[in-house]
């Protein structure tokens, strides 16, 4: 138990204000916290990556044949020019542009808000958060369609890793979404300058971070070759 | 600065108390697994031993043991006895007042036992690697190819031609004792495929006295040969699954018996001409699918499909590898029948009646067959007593039954 | 992330039960670790008393099969995640704040959402026995058993599991970034890297291998709940999936795991030694390269659980196994070598860490048994491995716990523990120990397997298991000696002051127990043993 001099400091005061000690300069705590979380993140699409891979060596043919067409699953990406010379532009790559582009914006905010320009900082938050949203709905519609093309979760290896990859990536940024609506939120009640930004460093960090995976995800499910059986 | 004196007379007799009575402890415990060294047939036996090995593979793993266990015991005295020592010499005495010399380290030391430690483990792992190269092999130019097959909760064994694939015969009852089991020529090379289904889980094949198991993995077929010393020939070694597969774990037992080669052949031509002479058995695959009647049945069978004659009849089933009765009443004097309803897919099972313990004398003996499954038993009339009845192919189905 | 408002002092004044349950004061944190940890400690000790007394005799007298597949599930699970792990991340809340100078961790209220994430897992855990049945797939839940498959992990009770082990892990990955960052940022000045005690470098280790390897582990369980209850087929190896895929990723994490399980007990072996010897640590750095060295080489060695798939490449995890005695041995000669020359004091604290030293080293010796794959063949999944792995986490881990509670209990209480009940409390616990386990060697090599209910009574085995069960309610007794003790010395333990072991590190720097921020003043900080210093002067130390 505490001594009744020490009652007096609330148990939420900052520790670090009374106390001297190694700053060592440099990456803040929360910063620092991040970063380490953000390594935790990576091994755990790690471990899912592994299962993708080690599933995908040893099937014979991989993507497997849909059974309802009995043809294999195609995911679509690149703009193609159908026969009837209608330009059908894939779904998934406006949707990764758009992350992409969130990516600038929010760093393009962290430099603002570095240097002060509260209004810029807010705006390109914003801009963020609406790119991630409309990311977050394409993806449920990208959904849908693949449903109803007969790719689902239980539909053998190939759905289920569709789906736990691009699923676990989905609520990751949907965690984005929501760490970047409450800086948002606290930058709008002007809690950030440009002494004082850690959480908007951290949650941009985490941001990056989800559009890497991103990356990494459209270019393993829908840009690295299939292979078929060798029979 | 320095301490205080303490009060130490009471301290030290717990203190010899508590070092004396673990010491006895520890030397109790060496004793009672030291005791047991006896010479048998110039090979080392002890507590601390693995059994002697049947294989020539088990033999050479037996050999590498001895490897390690040498290096071990050794790196145990020494380390142990440095331990014991350093606290026998330098306790604190009632004049040290001064602090020891502060040695806060020595390079050279260091340097050393990481050294020595290095090539004593790189020396362990080039024996162990030499060892591997002998003893994990399956070549498929061995004479006689067998396949085990894992299920829940049984094992079944399948005779294969050269080829490695087509089935001569099956043994779907894996125990020597309950008419079946594995039988394998002495002193010929024996390729072992294991097999199970992928709708089944992992299990692992087990014989402690060949040092080696492998698991049966759902999707993967794996294989090892062995060879069974000529000079066992005639000998039954115990089995078992030791990867745990669910609640019938315990339950998967297996025998192997070591025939001579000559004794094997004609074994096998009896079970395959059997086996062409009638019906049966169903091919290999999937063991829970499986719903045809497999073995020729054990001694004394006498199924049929319908009760003949009169006597009461009484009603017995199996389900997860026990039986859903656990004690029956039936009179003296008269034969009466037992409806046996198997309902453990694809696992062999019977009702096996002994009087007064599961050690005592068979007094019936009815079919092991696969379920699911309904067979009835015309059981001969008994004498007035207490029995039980059992599952041959596990031991650990048990019930009473009461004779009055 | 909200705003700080302090609250009139008049709705402060809560109570105390209200004050422990909101605290974020690392120090209460980590008593509260403690103590949940001892809860599922006796837990997990009941279900073993449970699996013993089964086996005494052959024939299932007490228990169904399934029933005993639930015990031995259980027991494992609730020793491994809420025991030795979060009591080790206990006294590591307690301690290395107070050994580095700190005020607290760097994150108090995520440091008090990591304690509460635990018994919130272990009640989860705790509600599968009354529903339906708790897991039964043995801790390590292989797939396709632990799938959803008839005679298997049928019921809720895998789901449940399931999701107390992702809590639990999250728990320890959000714990290893506060300890990273608390010791990365909030050192006392003077307080380098290479001035940290060996217990703060062990947990640092500790706290890497858990941020690596803890969320792989997390994948491996949300990949199975997804095949068990969404249809999916990752491991499912009828529908394309790969049964031996959620082994590698299992032990991916879970030999690591073995490591977050023993080196903070050695860690805590490394700060009795010297203080009992009245000697510094022999070769501090040597300590903390073997220390990393074995974190690093943790992550290598995975798949000597998998030497009998036949599926994983023998010789390189072979070698890499073997070569993880090299840095264990390395520590075992340095422990020894500081007690010789020294002055030992033969205080409990350190005869349990002697009984650390003396038992890690038989669990690390038949290591390498199971490091020669040949020799694995014959020992894998028998009772030679169960043998083995109490060795090390209990011989190893449960002695370290031990010598570390007697030592520190002073400094959380305020009261020294009582030197007779403890010590008659290592004697037998040693004594129970030895008797439970050093027996399965021989039964493991007689070829009896792991997790069997029952064994037929002419194996051979029945001696053996009868010695074994003796020897577990030898430790249950133990155990009770321990309980009171610890109600004994609280009562009416002799007061201990700020140093009473005349220690060397920080934390017996300040009062006992410490006030809220942990000092009002440090002492100068110019070695890895600044309160020696302070007390013998920096003459001595120039040896």
């Amino acid at each position: 138990m505490t001594t009744d001099s020490h009652l007096a400091i609330p148990e939420e005061h900052n520790p670090l204000a009374s106390m001297p000690h190694d700053t060592h300069g440099g990456i803040s705590n929360p910063v620092l916290g991040m970063l380490l979380f953000i390594t935790s993140e990576v091994m755990f699409f790690g471990g899912l990556f592994a299962a993708y891979f080690s599933i995908r060596a040893s099937a014979a043919q991989w993507p497997p044949n849909n059974p309802q067409t009995n043809e294999p699953f195609h995911l679509q990406v690149l703009p193609i020019v159908s026969t009837d010379g209608i330009i059908s532009v894939s779904f998934v790559l406006i949707a990764t542009i758009l992350l992409v582009l969130s990516s600038f914006s929010c760093q393009y905010a962290v430099w603002k808000i570095r240097s002060d320009d509260r209004t810029r900082f807010l705006r390109a938050m914003a801009v963020t958060i609406a790119l991630g949203i409309v990311f977050l709905l394409m993806q449920v519609t990208d959904y849908a369609i693949l449903g109803s093309e007969g790719l689902t979760l239980s539909s053998g290896t190939y759905g289920t890793t569709y789906y736990t990859l691009t699923g676990f990536h989905g609520a990751h940024v949907f965690g984005g979404v929501i760490m970047l609506a409450v800086v948002l939120y606290r930058g709008m009640v002007g809690q950030f300058s440009s002494k004082h930004y850690d959480a908007v460093e951290g949650a941009s960090l985490y941001w990056h971070f989800v559009d890497v995976v991103w990356i990494l995800l459209f270019s393993l499910l829908y840009l690295l070759p299939g292979k078929t059986p060798t029979t | 600065m320095s301490s205080s004196p303490r009060s130490r007379s009471s301290q030290t007799a717990i203190f010899a108390l508590a070092i004396g009575a673990a010491i006895i402890g520890l030397s109790l415990i060496l004793l009672y697994f030291g005791v047991n060294v006896l010479n048998a047939g110039g090979q080392f036996v002890s507590g601390l031993y693995p059994p002697i090995a049947v294989t020539a593979e088990g033999a050479k793993i037996r050999d590498l043991y001895t490897v390690v266990f040498i290096i071990a015991v050794v790196i145990f005295l020494l380390v142990e006895g440095l331990i014991i020592l350093s606290v026998i010499r330098y306790r604190r005495k009632p004049t040290d007042t001064e602090l020891p010399p502060q040695i806060h380290g020595n390079n050279i030391a260091e340097f050393v036992w990481t050294i020595v430690p290095t090539i004593l483990v790189i020396f362990m792992f080039i024996v162990s690697w030499q060892t591997l190269n002998a003893v994990d092999v399956s070549s498929p130019t061995a004479q006689t190819k067998i396949r085990a097959v894992a299920g829940q909760f049984q094992w079944q064994f399948e005779y294969l031609a050269e080829d490695g694939t087509t089935v001569l015969y099956t043994e779907n009852i894996p125990l020597v004792s309950a008419g079946g089991g594995m039988m394998v020529p002495a002193g010929r090379t024996v390729q072992l495929q294991l097999f199970v289904s992928p709708k089944d889980v992992i299990h692992a094949f087990y014989v402690p006295q060949f040092l080696f198991k492998r698991d049966v993995v759902p999707g993967r077929t794996t294989a090892f040969d062995f060879t069974v010393d000529a000079a066992d020939a005639g000998q039954t070694f115990r089995g078992q699954c030791a990867e745990l597969c669910g609640v019938g774990h315990y339950t998967m037992l297996f025998e192997v018996k070591a025939l001579t080669g000559e004794e094997f052949d004609t074994w096998l031509a009896g079970k395959v001409a059997q086996a062409n002479a009638t019906p049966s058995p169903a091919p290999s695959g999937a063991p829970g699918q499986s719903g045809a009647p497999g073995a020729s049945g054990g001694p004394g069978a006498s199924g049929g499909p319908a009760p003949s004659g009169g006597g009461e009849t009484l009603q017995i089933s199996a389900q997860n590898i026990a039986y859903e009765q656990s004690s029956l009443t039936t009179k003296a004097g008269a034969p009466f029948h037992i409806e046996f309803d198997n309902k453990d897919a694809g696992t062999p099972h019977n009702v096996a009646i002994h009087k007064d313990s599961t050690t005592g004398q068979e007094v019936f003996r009815g079919e092991i067959f696969p379920g699911v499954a309904i067979k009835t038993y015309d059981v001969p009339a008994l004498d007035a007593g207490n029995y039980v009845f059992e599952c041959t192919v596990h031991p650990s189905m048990t019930g009473t039954l009461t004779v009055q | 992330m909200a705003t700080t408002t302090l609250t009139p002092v008049a709705t402060r004044s809560r109570s105390a039960l209200y004050a422990w349950l909101t605290t974020t004061d690392h120090k209460k944190i980590g008593i509260l670790y403690v103590i949940n940890s001892f809860i599922f400690f006796f837990i997990g000790g009941l279900l073993a008393l449970g699996v013993r007394t089964e086996l005494a005799q052959p024939g299932l007298q007490f228990v169904t099969a399934a029933a005993y597949n639930e015990m031995f599930t259980m027991h494992a699970t609730f020793m491994i995640f809420l025991f030795v792990i979060p009591m080790l991340a206990g006294f590591g809340n307690y301690i290395v704040p107070l050994q580095i100078g700190a005020p607290d961790m760097a994150f108090p209220r995520i440091n008090a959402l990591s304690f509460w994430m635990l018994p919130l897992g272990g009640i989860l855990l705790l509600l599968s026995f009354v529903t339906g049945g708790s897991a039964a797939a043995g801790w390590t839940s292989y797939a396709p058993l632990s799938e959803d498959r008839a005679l298997a992990a049928t019921g809720t009770g895998q789901d449940l599991w399931i999701v107390a082990l992702v809590l639990i892990g999250t728990s320890s990955i959000l714990g290893a970034i506060n300890f990273l960052v608390t010791m990365f940022k909030m050192r006392a000045p003077g307080m380098t890297l290479f001035r940290m005690p060996i217990m703060v470098w062990t947990v640092l280790v500790t706290s890497v291998l858990v941020l690596m390897a803890t969320p792989v582990i997390t994948s491996a369980l949300i990949m199975l709940f997804i095949d068990r209850n969404y249809g999916g087929a990752f491991f499912d190896p009828s529908r394309g999936g790969d049964a031996i895929l959620y082994q590698n990723i299992f032990w991916f994490y879970s030999h690591p795991a073995v490591y977050v399980m023993v080196l903070p007990a050695m860690g805590m072996v490394s700060e009795i030694l010297p203080v009992f010897s009245r000697k510094p640590l022999f070769g501090y750095k040597a300590f903390i390269f073997a220390t990393a060295a074995i974190g690093a080489l943790g992550f290598s060695v995975w798949a000597h659980h998998m030497f009998t798939t036949g599926a994983v490449y023998l010789p390189f995890f072979s070698i890499m196994t073997f070569l993880i005695a090299v840095p264990t041995g390395v520590k075992m000669f340095n422990w020894v070598f500081t007690m010789w020359g020294g002055q030992i004091m033969l205080k409990t604290p350190l005869l349990f860490a002697l009984g650390f030293l003396s038992m890690f080293l038989i669990g690390g010796i038949n290591g390498a048994f199971s490091a020669s794959v040949p020799v694995d063949f014959a020992l894998h999944d028998t009772y030679w491995v169960v043998a083995h792995l109490h060795y090390v986490l209990f011989g190893g881990s449960v002695f370290g716990i031990m010598g570390g509670f007697y030592y520190w209990f002073p400094k959380m209480t305020g009261r020294m523990m009582n030197e007779t009940v403890g010590k008659t409390q290592f004697v037998l616990m040693f004594i129970g120990f030895n008797l439970t386990f050093f027996p399965m060697h021989e039964l493991g090599l007689l070829g009896m397997p792991r997790r069997i209910a029952d064994y037929s009574s002419t194996a051979g085995w029945n001696d053996l298991n009868l010695l074994a069960t003796f020897g577990g309610f030898t430790i249950a007794a133990s155990m009770g000696l321990f309980l009171w003790n610890v109600f004994l010395s609280l009562r009416s333990g002799a007061v201990a002051g700020d140093d009473p072991w005349e220690a060397n590190t920080l934390e017996w720097a300040t009062t006992s127990p410490p006030p809220a921020y942990n000092f009002d003043h440090l002492p100068e900080i110019r070695s890895e043993r600044p309160v020696f210093d302070a007390r013998h002067g920096r003459a001595v130390v120039d040896h």
